[in-house]
């Protein structure tokens, strides 16, 4: 007991007040009723948080019981067979699923060539013309109007220079540059920060493709020399595709999601 | 000279407190109110106040937490050391370090969502990147959540660290643990250390003050020192350890020579001998300790032998101070806490030697060469051997003898009581100690005085002998009464006032039973204000009889009601008595005069209105003549224009909105609105 600690102390010598205990149990029993008082009396943010706060407790304490309430009853046990379970007759097989083995590279190039690719994000909202980009007028009167400068996140590769004004049709401002891309691996359930190679596909069509521009469900490619994945043949993969799963211009990030 | 006071640090609140307050300082300190039609530039800048403004926030409150805990290679090393003990520095400087790491990424993220808000095209978007922004500098704070929650702490617990200084004089008491020095700390200091007759009852370093020659002592209390290896050693002991190491301090070495403790005396100077180092240029004293058990001189000869031992090693602090090696007082003493003997006795030769070292240390200095030839310090010799006494009065001296005299037997009002049969049958008398002219005076009665009478004038010697009459008489009348019934029967009465009886007490009961009709059906009733009358009961007629009744003349009572009536409303006065003249004329006995003559001599009483043909002069005219005679002339212009439907001044005009030569054609020279 430090020389400070004058209430320790205190009790120590001359214990609790005789209501001590009785005090503390009646603030504790009337404490709920407080809490309502106040869940009830709060107006805006204030009450939606604390609302928010309270349905949170209650949510965890009703799964909570439910819990001590599973473990108590008795029911029936689910007969869902995994996936991939063998019988016993069947164990000392060796069992293969496909007569040849096609290695990952080769996969990929059919699925390119095809120009199919099953994507998480399937289907995305057209993003028009003028809100894609935003004209400049130029010309010393501005009168002039064919500059263009992309509103949207847009990835610009490492060895780019613009070209003279006169001749730059599009411009890409710096400040909605990006180089690096949070990538969540679906099956690792984890995200990495890796880099941008280049960007393969922009649904919006081409030409957003050729300029590099980052919107919602675009495919890119990334570095995933980090992850240290590895081609059935042994080799080091180092690039992937991944699909953007946000509005980069919004978040000020680009979210993706590895295809695999 | 720094003062190490940790209990200014400010509160360190927790992940989600620290959120909480810098998201609603901006929502109350930044405008809140934006509308879609708003300039870009002036959305743009609405969302970047409110990030900057958080990140600032942000800085400012980790840059306190930063700037205001103590950084331990800066501090007092006895401070570092201490904090480094209980706190563990590295643990420590980890925290901080992620508070300096947090405070840095929430600049960056700042800077990042700034410049993105530079190319925001709309609200929607600047909104977004806000919420992004502020998000990630709360997520930031959430991960720093157990530092924060680890320094507050920390912070609690420095607080409560007792305020040492480590420059000032100071005493240190150490030893194995149960030797009496939390005992013989409370004997001198006022610090109330708890004493108990286990090992570690003090777990901590405690502070008490003393007085010594005018100066104040600092006295350490620390916990016992096992004797084990250093890395060995647990927190408790780390303290002291700390104190001893880094606090110039006069050492009290406790020994407690009858071995209750615990240990014997060969184990203490075992341990005195390994923490040998830290005593080093310190004034260090051996304290026997617990002498009541057991004296210094009967313990066996290896005790002894192993005391002296000791003794010789502090003797070597006093050599190393400078002092005389044969000077052996103050090195070795012996003392009993229970019996309080040879207490003062340790504190006085460990404030002394203290003392005598620190101002030979100052001596040795070069800074006091530049104020030592500053002062002298006079010490008169005596001239002869003539003896030169201080001269006191003879009266003085009588004087103070015999206050002295009287101070002795002074009779206390408790003596007196005690005398006279102790509390409860003892009353002290007030009235011996008045401040009179005559001393006889102080027994006598003193009248009362109430209002400025004296009470004892009021005050009838046999009062009681009449109320006895009184009584009596009384008594006697009761005895009378309780004969006659009270009831009033109508026996006595005479016809007449029978008849009256009668009536009265009707109409009492059909009062009673109207006001009953009334009150049963008081709930259902529709109330109605008096004043609409559904049933008309409030008339002057009733009224006139129900006064009538009474007794009463009515004709006044219904004239003033009259007067008030609704019919009569915007008549302010009565009817002039003159009509009534005509046919009664009983009001004034006046001959009526015609009717030119009443109008010349009363007062006109109500303005005429002005004839429709007459004209107000004005207007710039001189009179109404003129005017009339332009009104005729302007009637007369305009009479043929009417006739034959053409345009006037008074018809409506609507101009030409665009005039057509302002409006088209090239415009080579001028502009658009003159040309």
């Amino acid at each position: 007991m430090p020389q400070g600690d004058y209430i320790e102390l205190h009790r120590k010598r001359y214990g609790y007040r005789p209501d001590h205990f009785e005090r503390k149990r009646k603030k504790e029993a009337r404490l709920v009723h407080k809490r309502s008082e106040t869940a009830q009396k709060a107006l805006g943010i204030k009450g939606k948080m604390f609302a928010k706060k309270r349905y949170a407790e209650k949510a965890l304490m009703k799964k909570t019981l439910a819990m001590h309430e599973e473990s108590s009853t008795r029911r029936k046990v689910d007969d869902d067979v995994h996936e991939g379970a063998v019988p016993a007759y069947l164990l000392d097989r060796d069992n293969t699923t496909r007569a040849k083995i096609l290695n990952n590279t080769i996969k990929q190039k059919r699925k390119e060539k095809a120009g199919k690719w099953e994507v998480p994000l399937p289907k995305v909202r057209p993003v028009a013309e003028d809100e894609m980009f935003k004209i400049l007028r130029s010309g010393k009167r501005k009168t002039k109007q064919w500059k263009r400068m992309v509103t949207k996140a847009t990835f610009v590769g490492p060895g780019f220079t613009r070209k003279p004004p006169k001749y730059e049709r599009f411009i890409r401002p710096s400040g909605l540059r990006f180089t690096k891309a949070h990538v969540t691996h679906p099956e690792l359930k984890c995200t990495f920060n890796l880099e941008i190679i280049g960007v393969k596909k922009n649904p919006n069509g081409q030409m957003y493709t050729s300029l590099g521009v980052l919107t919602k469900g675009t495919i890119i490619e990334v570095n995933v020399s980090e992850l240290g994945l590895v081609t059935p043949a042994g080799k080091v993969v180092w690039g992937k595709y991944a699909q953007v799963t946000n509005n980069p211009e919004n978040d000020g990030c680009v979210n993706a999601v590895l295809l695999v | 000279m720094v003062q190490y006071n940790f209990k200014k640090m400010t509160v360190v609140p927790s992940g989600k407190d620290f959120i909480d307050i810098i998201l609603s300082r901006t929502q109350r300190q930044t405008p809140t109110v934006v509308h879609k039609g708003y300039a870009i530039s002036r959305l743009r800048q609405f969302y970047m106040r409110k990030v900057k403004y958080t990140q600032q926030n942000f800085h400012e409150k980790l840059s306190t937490i930063i700037d205001e805990f103590p950084r331990l290679d800066d501090i007092h090393p006895f401070y570092g050391d201490l904090l480094h003990v209980l706190y563990n520095k590295d643990h420590y400087k980890l925290a901080l370090g992620q508070i300096n790491t947090a405070r840095n990424l929430i600049g960056k993220i700042s800077k990042d969502y700034v410049k993105l808000l530079k190319y925001g095209d709309s609200l929607y978007r600047c909104k977004c990147l806000k919420v992004a922004a502020l998000g990630r500098m709360c997520t930031v704070i959430k991960r720093i959540g157990p530092s924060l929650a680890y320094l507050e702490q920390i912070r609690q617990h420095m607080a409560r660290l007792p305020s040492i200084d480590p420059n000032t004089r100071t005493v240190l008491i150490c030893g194995y643990p149960n030797v009496g020095k939390s005992s013989f700390i409370n004997k001198i200091t006022r610090a109330d250390v708890d004493v108990q007759p286990y090992a570690f009852t003090t777990k901590s370093l405690f502070v008490g003050h003393t007085d010594y020659k005018y100066l104040r002592y600092q006295v350490i209390d620390t916990p016992g020192i096992l004797d084990r290896p250093f890395e060995d050693r647990n927190i408790i002991e780390m303290c002291s350890i700390t104190a001893l190491a880094h606090l110039r301090a006069a050492v009290l070495f406790f020994l407690d020579i009858s071995g209750s403790c615990g240990y014997s005396i060969a184990q203490q100077a075992a341990l005195f001998h390994s923490i040998k180092s830290l005593f080093m240029n310190k004034p260090l004293i051996i304290v026997c300790n617990k002498t009541d058990l057991q004296p210094l001189e009967g313990i066996s000869e290896e005790d002894k032998k192993l005391v002296t031992e000791m003794k010789a090693e502090a003797m070597k602090t006093v050599i190393g101070q400078g002092g005389e090696a044969t000077n052996d007082e103050g090195v070795l003493l012996t003392m009993s806490t229970l019996t309080e003997e040879g207490v003062i006795a340790v504190k006085n030769a460990a404030c002394e030697r203290l003392l005598n070292q620190r101002v030979e240390l100052k001596m040795k200095s070069k800074k006091i060469n530049d104020c030592l030839n500053r002062f002298h310090v006079a010490m008169p010799k005596p001239r002869d051997n003539k003896e030169r006494p201080p001269c006191i009065p003879q009266a003085v001296l009588e004087a103070k003898a015999k206050q002295a005299a009287e101070k002795e037997k002074r009779n206390t009002e408790r003596d007196l009581e005690n005398e006279n049969g102790g509390a409860g049958v003892y009353s002290a008398s007030l009235k011996k100690n008045y401040i009179l002219a005559n001393d006889e005076w102080k027994e006598d009665v003193m009248p009362e005085i109430l209002d400025g009478h004296n009470i004892y004038d009021f005050v009838d010697p046999d009062i009681l002998h009449r109320l006895e009459e009184l009584e009596r008489e009384e008594g006697h009348r009761q005895a009378e009464d309780s004969d006659d019934d009270f009831e009033m029967d109508g026996l006595e009465l005479t016809p007449e006032e029978q008849k009256t009886l009668a009536e009265i007490r009707k109409k009492k009961s059909l009062l009673i039973q109207q006001h009953r009709i009334k009150k049963s059906t008081a709930e259902s009733r529709p109330t109605v204000p008096r004043k609409f009358d559904k049933d008309r009961k409030f008339t002057t007629k009733r009224m006139g009889r129900q006064l009538s009744k009474l007794g009463l003349d009515p004709t006044k009572a219904i004239d003033r009601a009259r007067s008030r009536s609704v019919s009569t409303r915007g008549r302010k006065r009565e009817r002039s008595l003159d009509r009534d003249d005509t046919d009664g004329g009983d009001a004034m006995d006046v001959d009526t005069p015609n009717k030119k003559q009443r109008m010349l001599s009363r007062s006109r009483s109500r303005s005429r209105s002005r004839p429709p043909t007459e004209v107000v002069p004005g207007e710039g005219f001189k009179d109404s003549a003129q005017k009339a005679k332009a009104l005729q002339k302007a009637n007369k212009s305009n009479k043929m224009r009417n006739k034959n439907a053409r345009r006037g001044e008074a018809d409506r005009v609507i101009p030409t909105l665009k005039p057509k030569h302002l409006f088209s054609g090239k415009r080579s020279i001028g502009k658009t609105q003159r040309r």
